[in-house]
C-alpha cells in the first residue's frame, strides 16, 4: 500500500469539496471492502482518500413508497438485504444482496460502493507481470488469449473482456433503476444502465461519473413485477463466490396467465450490468412453460461471443435464465 | 486414591478460541522490525538489473537484502534429498530465476506498511528463458524414478506378471486420471519471528519440523546446531506445507544479525502460492483386469507427477494402490516430470489422495463392467495379506469399515443403474463408495517427564501441535495412566530445547509420541515405586522420595530401528520405519460413502451427506480424532469439486494465487458428516495400539464423490476438480 492523504467528511458538501480539492485520482471510501483490497494489491494507488462513511445524508433507505424505492448510497448491504418489505415485494433485489460476498463483508459494504465494484479478472488483480489494459492502458489483455473461464460473453472488446462482477447492479438494471449523483456542477440523475461503460478502447474508464461526483442514492420505480421476481446465482461454491452466471427476472402475469410486464438481466457474463430485451420480448405474451422459459434463456444468450473456456456459460446461462423465469413465475401467481 | 474422570476435550481449546495461544508471528518482541519479500515476475531467466534505490528510500526502511549483497548462506539441501529445506534452491544467492514468484529481495523496515510499500518498489529487469509449467508443456524433462533415484523404497513395484495377467483378463479397465496442482493454504500463514540472543539464534515459526529448521539453519549459516533454538508450541495448520526449513528463515536470521534486533516476516497469502510447497499435478493411467466373475487379477498403475528443475520430489503413489485389494499381479511405474516451479512437496495424503482417486475410480469402473455392486465388489476382493510383501497386515479392518459404513449410510437401498435415483426436487441422486489406505510409520521419539511434589507433571516430548490434537492425546494418555486431571499436566512440544523434534507428518506423530510418553510413564512408576497400573497419588509419591521432583527419560524406536535412527533424528533428518516391518505390514484404512445430488438444470453438485468409518487402531482422543476425519472429508470434497492451482503457460507460476480465486469449500458446501471408528487397538504396530489417522481420513473421498457423480449421471469424470461445465457437458439436452 502506498501512502495517501486521508480526509474524513461529515456532509455531502464537504464530500464534494474534498473530492474536487483532492483531484481526479482521489477515491471515495465507504465500506472499504473493495478499495482497501485493491490498495493493498497496489492496483489502486490513490493519492487521496475521502471517507464518506459518516455522511448522514447517504445513509438509510426507504422501501415503503408507492412510486419508488429509495436506497441511500451509504446503506449497508446486509441491512437492505434483510428488509422485510424488500424480501416480500422485491425478492430479486434482496436475493442479489444476500448472495453477494459474505455476511461480514455485507455488514460493511455499501450499496453505492458495490455499484462500482471493480472486476475480478485475475490478470487485472494479479498485477505484474500480466498484461491488462484496464490496469495499465496499452499493455494488452492477457485474458483474450489466456484462461478466460470467468470472462465476458457480452460487451467485450479487443482491449478487455473483464466481467462486471456485481449482483446488485445486475438486479437493479432489470428494474430500470435511476442513480442520483451530486458533483461540483450540482445534482443530476441518470439511468443505472448508463452508469457503467463498456470497455471499448478505454477499459480503464469503467463508469460515467464526472470528477468530483458522488453517488447519492439509487431509486427503483415501484412495480408489481417486484413480487414476481427472482435472482438466481450459479457459483463455483454454495456461498461467498462471484457468479459464474446469474439471472435477474421480474414479471407479472395477466388474467390468462400470460407474461405481461417482463424484465430480465444477466450477470457474470458481461462487461457491465446486462439487460436482455430479446429475452423479455421472447417471453412476453406467453404462458410460462418449460419451452417458453427455455426460449427466453436462448434469446438472452443468442448474441453471446464466447472465448476458449467460457462457452459453457451459454448453455448454463440459458438454463439459469429459464430456472429464474419459472421461479419468478411461481412467485407472481403466489 | 480415587481416579479423576478423564476430560477428553481438546486441552488447548480455550487458549485457541480466546486468542491466548500465541503463534509464531503473534509475538511482538521489543524493537521488532518487519520483513517483506519482493518476487520475480518472469517464468525463468536471469536478473540483469536490480534497482533497490527507490525501496531503500522509503521512510522507515532499514535493510534491503538481495543477491548483490553476497549473502553468506549455504543451500539447506532438499528435505527429500538428504537436506532440510522445502527446496534445495535458496533464493537471494545469485541472479538465477528458477520460477515466477521466486524471492528476489527481502526488505526490512520499521513497519509492515513501509516494508510492503518498499518491496513493491524493488525494480528488476530480466533476461528471460523458455520455461515449462504443465505436464503437457514442451520442455518438460521426464525421468524414470528408479533410474534417477536408485533407492530401494522408491523402486518400481513388480509382483508377478501384471502385463500378461492384464492381457489375459476377461474384464479390463484402462483409464487415465488427472490430478491438478493444489495448495495447502493453512489458516496460519507461513512466517517467523527471529532474533539473536548473543550467539544463539532463536526462531519462532509455526512448523511440523523444528528439528530440520534447527539443523538446516546451522548448515546454512555455518554455525553449531547447539546455537539454534526453534520454538513452535502451536502451528495453525501444517498439512505438509510446514514440514521443512522455509526459504525465508536464513535470510531473516542474517537481517536480524545485521540489525541487531528481532525481525518478523509473514508471507502473504498471494505469495504463499509460489513461496513454498504444493501438491504436484499428477497423471495416472490405471489398468485393471478381472475374471468374468469380477475377481481382480491384475493392476497396473503408471503415474507421472511434476517436480522442479532443482529437486526430485519422489513419487510414492503405488505404495497404497498395490495394497488395497488382493491382487496378485501388480506393476507400478513412477516418472518425474521436471519443470520450472518451486519444488512441490507433501500436501495432506500427498500421494494417497490422487492415487486413490484414480485407482478407486477405476475399481468402480471395473465393478460396473462386471455388473457388480461396487460395495460388494470391493468386499469380494478384500485381502488379509499384503500382496507386495506376502506378510500379514498387523491389522486390517477394512471390510468391517465397509460393512459398518454401508449400514449407517443405508447402502442397501441403492439402485445399481446410473441415473436411476431422484430426489423429490428432481435432483439426480448418486451414491458412491471408495476406500482409502495410508502407510503406518513410526519414528524415534524421546520423552522427559518431571513429576513434582505439588502433584503436577511436566511432559517434554518430540512432537508438534498443528491442530491435529497431539497435545490432547498426550494429556489423555498421561491422565488415564496416572489418574491425574489433565489440568495438572504441562506439555512442552515443538521445542528444540527439550527434544530433537523430528518431523511430525505422515500420520506417525501420535503413535510415535505416545509410545515414548508411555515408556516414560513406565519408568516414572518404577522410580516412584508405584504399581505398574492404577492411579498414582503423584504428590505423595514424589514427597515419599524425599525430593521436590522426580524426573525420567525414555527413548523409543520403531520396530527394527537402531541408535542410528536416533542419531538421524537428532540431526534433523527423517528417520522413519514402515509400512513394512519384520513379519507384518501396517496401514490405516477407511471407507467413505458419499451422496451427491446433481441439479437437473444447472448441474450443480451438492454433497448432502458423507459416512466415513476408519480403522486407525485405538482412538487416542475421540474429540480430535472425529475432528480429523471431518476435516479430511472436507478436504476431499474440496479436492474433488473445488480446488485447482490454475496455470497460464505463458506466464509460469500459478494464476489463481489467492483465496478469492482458489476456491476451497465453505460451510455451505458441507452437509452431514457421519464419522465412526472401528477402534480395535493395533498392538503389534504400536505399544499404545494407535495407527495414523490424519491423512487416511481424506484418502478415497474424491473417488467416492466421483463415483457418486457417475452413479447420479451415468458419466465418468476422470479429471479433478469436477466442475459445473464438466457435468453440463455430459447432461442430457433439455426436453
Amino acid at each position: 500500500m502506498r501512502p495517501f492523504a486521508y480526509t474524513k467528511v461529515e456532509t455531502l458538501a464537504e464530500a464534494v469539496d474534498a473530492l474536487v480539492a483532492a483531484g481526479p485520482q482521489a477515491r471515495l471510501l465507504a465500506g472499504g471492502t473493495t478499495l482497501y483490497d485493491l490498495m493493498k494489491l497496489e492496483i489502486e494507488t490513490p493519492p487521496a482518500v475521502v471517507d464518506v462513511h459518516r455522511v448522514a445524508d447517504l445513509a438509510g433507505f426507504d422501501t415503503s413508497g408507492d412510486r419508488e424505492l429509495v436506497f441511500g448510497a451509504g446503506a449497508r448491504m446486509a441491512d437492505v438485504a434483510e428488509d422485510g418489505r424488500l424480501r416480500r415485494d422485491y425478492p430479486a433485489l434482496s436475493e442479489s444482496l444476500w448472495r453477494a460476498a459474505s455476511q461480514q463483508l455485507r455488514n460493511m459494504a455499501t450499496l453505492g460502493g458495490n455499484l462500482l465494484q471493480r472486476t475480478r479478472c485475475p490478470y487485472f488483480r494479479g498485477g505484474e507481470p500480466f498484461a491488462c489494459n484496464k490496469r495499465r492502458p496499452g499493455s494488452g489483455c492477457a485474458a483474450r488469449e489466456g484462461l478466460d473461464r470467468s470472462h465476458a460473453l457480452f460487451g467485450g472488446s479487443e482491449a478487455c473482456i473483464a466481467v462486471y462482477p456485481g449482483d446488485w447492479a445486475t438486479a437493479l438494471v432489470a428494474f430500470d433503476a435511476e442513480v442520483d449523483v451530486l458533483g461540483p456542477g450540482g445534482a443530476r440523475s441518470l439511468p443505472l444502465v448508463r452508469l457503467h461503460r463498456e470497455p471499448g478502447d478505454t477499459p480503464q474508464h469503467e463508469h460515467t461519473l464526472e470528477p468530483g461526483e458522488i453517488i447519492l442514492r439509487v431509486r427503483v420505480p415501484a412495480t408489481p413485477a417486484g413480487r414476481g421476481s427472482a435472482y438466481l446465482k450459479i457459483r463455483d461454491r454454495e456461498s461467498y463466490a462471484f457468479a459464474v452466471v446469474s439471472a435477474a427476472v421480474a414479471l407479472t402475469l395477466d388474467g390468462d396467465g400470460r407474461v405481461d410486464e417482463c424484465r430480465i438481466a444477466v450477470g457474470g457474463v458481461a462487461t457491465r450490468p446486462w439487460r436482455v430485451p430479446a429475452a423479455e420480448q421472447a417471453l412476453r405474451g406467453n404462458e410460462i412453460t418449460e419451452a417458453s422459459a427455455r426460449a427466453a434463456g436462448e434469446a438472452a444468450f443468442a448474441d453471446a461471443r464466447p472465448g476458449r473456456d467460457n462457452a459453457f456459460k451459454i448453455e448454463l446461462g440459458t438454463r439459469t435464465v429459464a430456472d429464474a423465469v419459472r421461479l419468478a413465475g411461481s412467485r407472481a401467481v403466489a | 486414591m480415587s481416579r479423576e474422570p478423564v476430560d477428553t476435550r481438546r486441552v488447548d481449546a480455550r487458549e485457541k478460541v480466546t486468542g491466548a495461544a500465541l503463534y509464531a508471528t503473534d509475538l511482538h518482541p521489543d524493537q521488532v522490525a518487519h520483513a517483506v519479500l519482493a518476487t520475480a515476475t518472469v517464468g525463468r531467466g536471469r536478473i540483469t538489473e536490480l534497482d533497490v534505490s527507490a525501496a531503500a528510500a522509503v521512510p522507515g526502511v532499514l535493510l534491503v537484502l538481495t543477491h548483490l549483497d553476497r549473502l553468506d548462506l549455504q543451500s539447506p539441501g532438499f528435505i527429500m534429498g538428504g537436506g532440510y529445506g522445502v527446496q534445495s534452491m535458496q533464493p537471494l544467492l545469485d541472479d538465477r530465476i528458477a520460477y515466477r514468484g521466486q524471492a528476489i529481495a527481502m526488505v526490512v523496515a520499521e513497519t509492515l506498511t513501509a516494508a510492503t510499500e518498499a518491496a513493491n518498489l524493488v525494480h528488476a529487469a530480466y533476461e528471460q528463458e523458455p520455461f515449462a509449467v504443465t505436464l503437457d508443456s514442451p520442455g518438460v524433462e521426464r525421468l524414470s524414478q528408479p533410474a534417477a533415484i536408485p533407492l530401494p523404497f522408491l523402486a518400481d513395484l513388480d509382483v508377478g506378471d501384471a502385463e500378461s495377467a492384464y492381457a489375459a483378463a476377461a474384464l479390463r479397465v484402462d483409464a487415465t486420471y488427472d490430478q491438478p496442482a493444489q495448495h495447502q493454504n493453512p489458516m496460519e500463514l507461513i512466517g517467523a519471528t527471529v532474533f539473536w540472543r548473543g550467539d544463539t539464534l532463536v526462531v519462532h515459526e509455526g512448523t511440523q519440523n523444528a528439528g530440520a529448521i534447527r539443523n538446516g539453519l546451522a548448515r546454512q549459516l555455518g554455525i553449531d546446531a547447539a546455537n539454534v533454538e526453534v520454538i513452535s508450541p502451536y502451528t495453525g495448520g501444517g498439512f505438509g506445507q510446514k514440514n521443512s526449513l522455509q526459504i525465508h528463515i536464513a535470510p531473516l536470521a542474517l537481517a536480524a544479525r545485521r540489525l541487531g534486533r528481532p525481525v518478523k516476516l509473514v508471507v502473504s497469502r498471494t505469495q504463499l502460492f509460489h513461496h513454498t510447497s504444493f501438491r504436484p499435478a499428477s497423471r495416472h493411467r490405471i489398468r485393471l483386469g478381472a475374471d468374468e466373475h469380477g475377481r481382480m487379477l491384475a493392476a497396473i498403475h503408471e503415474v507421472e507427477h511434476q517436480t522442479s528443475r532443482h529437486d526430485l520430489f519422489p513419487l510414492m503413489y503405488t505404495e497404497i494402490t498395490s495394497r488395497m485389494y488382493g491382487v496378485r499381479d501388480f506393476r507400478g511405474r513412477q516418472t518425474f516430470a521436471r519443470m520450472d516451479t518451486q519444488s512441490p512437496g507433501f500436501m495432506r495424503a500427498p500421494f494417497e489422495q490422487p492415487a486413490a482417486f484414480a485407482f478407486e475410480s477405476a475399481v468402480d469402473e471395473l465393478a460396473y463392467a462386471a455388473h457388480r455392486d461396487p460395495l460388494e465388489f470391493r468386499l469380494a476382493n478384500d485381502t488379509t495379506v499384503d500382496p507386495i510383501s506376502g506378510e500379514p497386515f498387523s491389522s486390517r479392518h477394512l471390510a468391517q469399515c465397509l460393512r459398518r459404513g454401508a449400514k449407517r449410510f443405508g447402502w442397501s437401498a441403492r439402485q445399481q443403474r446410473p441415473a436411476s435415483m431422484r430426489a423429490d426436487d428432481g435432483s439426480l441422486v448418486g451414491w458412491g463408495v471408495a476406500v482409502g489406505a495410508y502407510p503406518g510409520s513410526i519414528v524415534p521419539s524421546a520423552a522427559h517427564l518431571v513429576a513434582g511434589a505439588d502433584g503436577r507433571i511436566r511432559v517434554e516430548v518430540d512432537g508438534h501441535e498443528m491442530g491435529q490434537g497431539i497435545r490432547s492425546t498426550i494429556a489423555i494418555l498421561v491422565a488415564e495412566n496416572l489418574g491425574v486431571g489433565v489440568h495438572r499436566i504441562d506439555i512442552v512440544i515443538g521445542d528444540t530445547r527439550v527434544a530433537a523434534q523430528h518431523l511430525t507428518a505422515g500420520s506417525w506423530g501420535t503413535a510415535s509420541t505416545l509410545g515414548a510418553v508411555q515408556a516414560a510413564l513406565r519408568a516414572l512408576r518404577e522410580q516412584l515405586g508405584a504399581d505398574a497400573t492404577g492411579p498414582v497419588d503423584l504428590a505423595a509419591a514424589v514427597r515419599a522420595t524425599g525430593r521436590d521432583h522426580v524426573e525420567v527419560r525414555a527413548e523409543t524406536l520403531g520396530p527394527g530401528q537402531t541408535e542410528q535412527d536416533i542419531e538421524r533424528a537428532r540431526r534433523g533428518h527423517p528417520a522413519l520405519s514402515g509400512p513394512e516391518f519384520p513379519g507384518y505390514s501396517t496401514f490405516s484404512w477407511i471407507a467413505h460413502f458419499v451422496e451427491v445430488r446433481v441439479e437437473p438444470s444447472t448441474c450443480r453438485i451438492r454433497v448432502p451427506r458423507v459416512v466415513s468409518v476408519a480403522d486407525c487402531g485405538r482412538v487416542a482422543s475421540p474429540v480430535t480424532a472425529a475432528s480429523q476425519v471431518r476435516g479430511g472429508i472436507v478436504w476431499g470434497i474440496g479436492a474433488s469439486l473445488r480446488e485447482a492451482g490454475e496455470v497460464d503457460p505463458r506466464y509460469g507460476g500459478f494464476l489463481n494465487a489467492s483465496l478469492e480465486e482458489y476456491p476451497v469449500p465453505v460451510n455451505a458446501d458441507i452437509g452431514t458428516l457421519d464419522v465412526d471408528f472401528i477402534g480395535e487397538p493395533d498392538l503389534r504396530f504400536s505399544p499404545v495400539g494407535v495407527k495414523g489417522l490424519g491423512e487416511v481420513s481424506m484418502v478415497g473421498v474424491a473417488a467416492a464423490v466421483a463415483n457418486a457423480v457417475f452413479h447420479a449421471t451415468g458419466v465418468r469424470h476422470r479429471r479433478l476438480p469436477i466442475r459445473i461445465e464438466d457435468v453440463l457437458a455430459g447432461a442430457s439436452p433439455p426436453a
